[in-house]
């Protein structure tokens, strides 16, 4: 299926029927367990920061698979207000049930589930983040654990550890469980003739694309890879006055003319893995800083990270199936080629075709995914990179910033206009795919 | 052609030229045993001192011990190499790295020692015997988890300037990344260090160097940051004006940002042109760094990464079968089989657990080509260790014109390795080793460069203390001559005076008095 421009505006329009915004009743030990959930999800930032398979599509599956696990944690201590994932989610089962005579906390239960899920996903991260981990596990042991009785404890971390074992068996035949060679195939073709992508880096694993397989995973909302295809960009020509000379010319003026704050913007949304907690990482940086920000309850956020990271997990892979069917080459490869031998992006080209841009992609979904849960307009500032030394931004939507994002590939010089502007709209299409799962009842 | 193939297309690249003639390195500890142990806070580091303390002109070895004791080894080699190890005063814990340098000018070589804790710098007594002279020099050692030294003189010192390269902060267990340590300069106060300034930003230095990257005669600090730890940050170039605080090369004066997990710096004029290249060991591809435009007036400091080029990215194992990216510690650029063109050795090993890297991970010997092209001869050579390798040294141990080699191994022994030399049927491939000695201070002239012209093309060197990866040398600077039986020399010292070309007879150590005639120097087997 190809979306079209009218297509994604009523997309668009469907996704954002409110949501309702009930959370089950407060238990007396939510605040704590918002406190594992969140000071857990800090470390992933920086285990997706400092795991070397951790590229943007690897980083968005893990983020659906933490966020799928927190969800069923709670759900399952609260199934009358809050509805499993099970059954919507493409081959999810219902997780084992917490046993409700005796009850569970739910602080001591997302604890043993993170504990478990985390020490999963980044089991290949170096001997730092196992250091971290294993301090983390203990620091946050302390505060789960605080004052409940040894029974409730055990009981709890025990169903925390059931869940997620079962979302990490779930997955674990979903395409995307083993990265080899930090996803660079040792060997690879490239596809004959002047429209198609070449290697830009000098660096050796680069000479082959990133996960050419990824859109082969199983989608978790989406129904199929291709269900958010997009039509094809413009027809590769070097001809001057064609529409991809002129996108090309316009990729080339824009970075020659940058302005301070155009560069500000690029560098905000570079978003480079293993310097960054990629594209994926940053929206929910976003999201837990709205959390913090709005003391939001464990079960909203737990909601908000389940559903963020299925749309950012499915459009890369929306995203990926639509790079490896068009295969386009990059700016700096036609721009050198065409236009100045000598041109420089400001940021660095990703090594993997250029159609559409992955950052537009999972922008335009996690836009339509957090406007559908917190509304239009949400105001809120981005300090994702304040460590970094990058300012804040602020944001007076969720759309708002997705459009920030993917016009920054046009002034970093990666991507082309098309690229951008269908990466968005693809982006809202599995939004609202996304937008369909049902969570609170 | 309708489909490229990517391993084709690697297998083109770089040009095959003839391949050089490979050396026989052959194991020989000659009785050293000493292992650098410790778990993650001695994931780094790991360096061998090489320098003469005992007075008989070969270079004992000084190495850094992490938790076990620093030891020291006489290097008594004659022919096949011979140590014994020496109550040195030098004795250390938490030793990460060592590099050798005569600080006070009296003739007797000392030591800064970069430590978890405290650093140390250790005053030479003579016969390889040492005490600790931080107060007496006024050197605040600090408390930092320290992993890189570097040392250059300004003009009017009597003591170096110290670069020390601090690395993250071991106290932060849970979210230990963004807790990058400033580095610190040390500057002379007249015979005293003042007090340590703090270079920030600093972004976890594994590797430091002062070198004279523009030849204006006044050396600048290159700092290379591993980024696993930093926020924020990238490579680094200082500016060090007299009198002036430090100062960062800026993107306005040509600075070109980079990150890497940094983790050795080399230098050397590969392409002799006059000025210098950097080889920067990372994880995965490797960087050579050329001036984009060496031709411009005043020069900029922006680079060209020539290693895929050039064949020395090195960015996974060569053999062995480990597909995995590779994860490279100590380089070093030296002569190995003397044709005259320089090699480079580079130290490999995994951090300590990273699956995604490879476990098995050989060290790189590349041999230059005619072309400019290198060789992998790591196998061939016999150097091709699987140990977790960290530091080392590419010295002649004993004496014969052949570079041996010294690989300091994390929680596995030292291998050294003696260079056999050629195959009797091979091109001449002679030598020359040169020592330059000035009055105090910086009686090794720091940062000048001597100059060796033979077959028709001018080889150069700059005296560094630093770099590397926690290893240091100090001893003649060596060049490999190929078919030349002679060669014309001349050191330009750090203050710039030039000495007179003089033609010295190959196959010898030469010592270079300032301003007066080469004099043969004393060898071993003397």
């Amino acid at each position: 299926m190809f979306l079209t421009r009218r297509h994604v505006t009523g997309l668009l329009l469907s996704a954002l029927a409110p949501l309702p915004t009930l959370a089950a009743p407060a238990h007396p030990r939510d605040a704590v367990a918002g406190q594992v959930l969140q000071t857990w999800y800090r470390l992933v930032l920086e285990l997706v920061r400092h795991t070397a398979t951790y590229s943007p599509p690897v980083a968005a599956r893990a983020f659906a698979c933490l966020g799928l696990t927190a969800w069923e944690v709670l759900a399952g201590l609260a199934p009358a207000a809050r509805k499993s994932l099970a059954g919507q989610v493409t081959a999810l089962t219902p997780p084992p049930a917490p046993d409700t005579a005796e009850g569970a906390d739910p602080a001591a239960a997302l604890h043993g589930a993170l504990t478990v899920a985390i020490k999963h996903y980044f089991g290949n991260t170096g001997p730092t983040g196992q250091r971290a981990m294993r301090a983390m596990e203990t620091r946050l042991a302390e505060l789960a654990g605080e004052g409940l009785p040894p029974d409730t404890l055990t009981r709890s971390l025990e169903h925390g550890r059931d869940v997620a074992l079962h979302i990490i068996a779930w997955a674990r035949d979903d395409g995307g469980e083993t990265i080899e060679n930090m996803g660079f195939p040792l060997e690879w073709s490239l596809t004959d003739g002047p429209a198609h992508w070449v290697p830009t880096s000098k660096i050796v694993q680069q000479q082959a694309p990133l996960l050419p397989s990824w859109a082969s995973n199983r989608p978790m909302a989406m129904a199929r890879a291709d269900a958010c295809g997009l039509a094809a960009p413009p027809a590769y020509s070097e001809e001057p006055g064609s529409p991809f000379h002129i996108e090309a010319v316009e990729v080339y003026e824009t970075v020659r003319n940058l302005t301070p704050e155009q560069k500000i913007i690029a560098r905000f949304w570079s978003d480079d893995p293993m310097l960054s907690p990629t594209p994926p990482g940053h929206w929910i940086s976003i999201l837990l800083e709205i959390a913090d920000r709005d003391a939001l309850p464990v079960d909203r956020l737990a909601d908000a990270l389940a559903r963020l990271g299925i749309a950012i997990s499915d459009a890369f892979i929306a995203c990926w199936q639509t790079k490896y069917q068009y295969d386009l080459l990059r700016p700096v490869t036609y721009i050198r080629r065409v236009i100045d031998k000598d041109w420089e992006p400001l940021l660095i080209t990703p090594p993997f075709p250029e159609y559409p841009s992955g950052h537009s992609s999972q922008s335009g979904a996690a836009a339509a995914v957090l406007t559908a849960i917190f509304g239009e307009n949400f105001a809120f500032d981005d300090a994702t990179h304040e460590d970094d030394g990058l300012p804040v931004r602020s944001f007076s939507s969720f759309a708002a910033a997705a459009d920030e994002a993917a016009v920054s590939r046009l002034y970093g010089g990666i991507h082309f206009r098309s690229a951008i502007e269908r990466g968005l709209e693809q982006g809202a299409c599995v939004g609202a795919a996304v937008n369909r799962l049902v969570t609170f009842q | 052609m309708m489909r490229l193939s990517l391993s084709l297309l690697l297998a083109a690249t770089p040009a095959l030229a003839e391949n050089p003639a490979v050396p026989v390195f052959v194991p020989d500890t000659g009785g050293l045993t000493h292992s650098f142990t410790g778990e993650w806070e001695y994931m780094v580091g790991g360096g061998v001192a090489a320098f003469d303390c005992s007075g008989d002109a070969q270079p004992d070895l000084f190495l850094a011990g992490g938790t076990a004791p620093a030891t020291l080894w006489r290097n008594d080699s004659i022919d096949g190499l011979a140590f014994h190890k020496i109550d040195s005063g030098a004795e250390l814990t938490g030793v990460t790295g060592a590099w050798p340098l005569d600080f006070d000018s009296d003739g007797q070589t000392d030591l800064a020692v970069m430590r978890q804790g405290e650093n140390v710098l250790l005053r030479g007594l003579g016969a390889c015997r040492f005490e600790r002279a931080n107060e007496a020099w006024g050197f605040d050692g600090g408390q930092a988890w320290s992993t890189a030294f570097a040392a250059t003189w300004e003009a009017g010192q009597s003591l170096p300037t110290l670069a020390v390269g601090n690395y993250i902060d071991p106290g932060e267990e849970a979210f230990p990344w963004g807790s990058c340590t400033d580095n610190w300069l040390h500057r002379p106060e007249g015979t005293r260090y003042g007090a340590p300034i703090a270079l920030s930003p600093s972004f976890c230095a594994l590797s430091i160097l002062f070198t004279d990257w523009n030849r204006s005669g006044r050396p600048a600090l290159r700092v290379s940051n591993d980024r696993e730890y930093y926020k924020g940050g990238q490579e680094q170039l200082w500016h060090l004006d007299p009198g002036q605080p430090p100062r960062l090369y800026t993107e306005g004066e040509g600075w070109q940002r980079l990150r890497i997990w940094g983790m050795g710096i080399a230098s050397h004029d590969l392409n002799m042109d006059g000025l210098p290249e950097y080889f920067l060991t990372s994880m995965a591809d490797n960087k050579l760094q050329a001036l984009k435009n060496p031709g411009d007036s005043p020069l900029l400091p922006r680079y060209d990464d020539v290693a895929f080029a050039r064949g020395v990215h090195a960015q996974r194992p060569y053999m062995g079968g480990d597909i995995h990216p590779s994860t490279a510690w100590h380089p070093q650029f030296e002569d190995v089989n003397n044709d005259g063109r320089t090699d480079l050795f580079i130290a490999k090993g995994n951090v300590s657990a990273m699956p995604d890297f490879a476990q098995q991970d050989p060290n790189n010997l590349l041999l230059q080509r005619a072309d400019g092209t290198f060789y992998e001869a790591g196998e061939a050579a016999g150097v091709a260790s699987m140990l977790q390798a960290r530091g080392g040294a590419v010295v002649d141990l004993n004496g014969d014109g052949w570079l041996d080699l010294v690989v300091v191994n994390r929680n596995g022994p030292t291998e050294i390795w003696r260079n056999t030399g050629l195959a009797p049927e091979a091109a001449p491939a002679n030598w020359i080793a040169l020592d330059p000695r000035q009055p105090a201070p910086n009686l090794h002239a720091v940062n000048g460069w001597v100059e060796v012209r033979a077959n028709g093309v001018t080889q150069r060197r700059e005296i560094l203390v630093g770099g590397g990866h926690g290893s240091g040398q100090l001893a003649p600077q060596h060049f490999g001559l190929g078919a030349a039986t002679e060669a014309e020399v001349r050191m330009i010292w750090p203050d710039g005076a030039a000495d007179d070309w003089q033609r010295l007879t190959a196959g010898q150590v030469w010592r270079l008095p300032r301003g007066a005639a080469a004099e043969p120097a004393t060898t071993p087997q003397e």
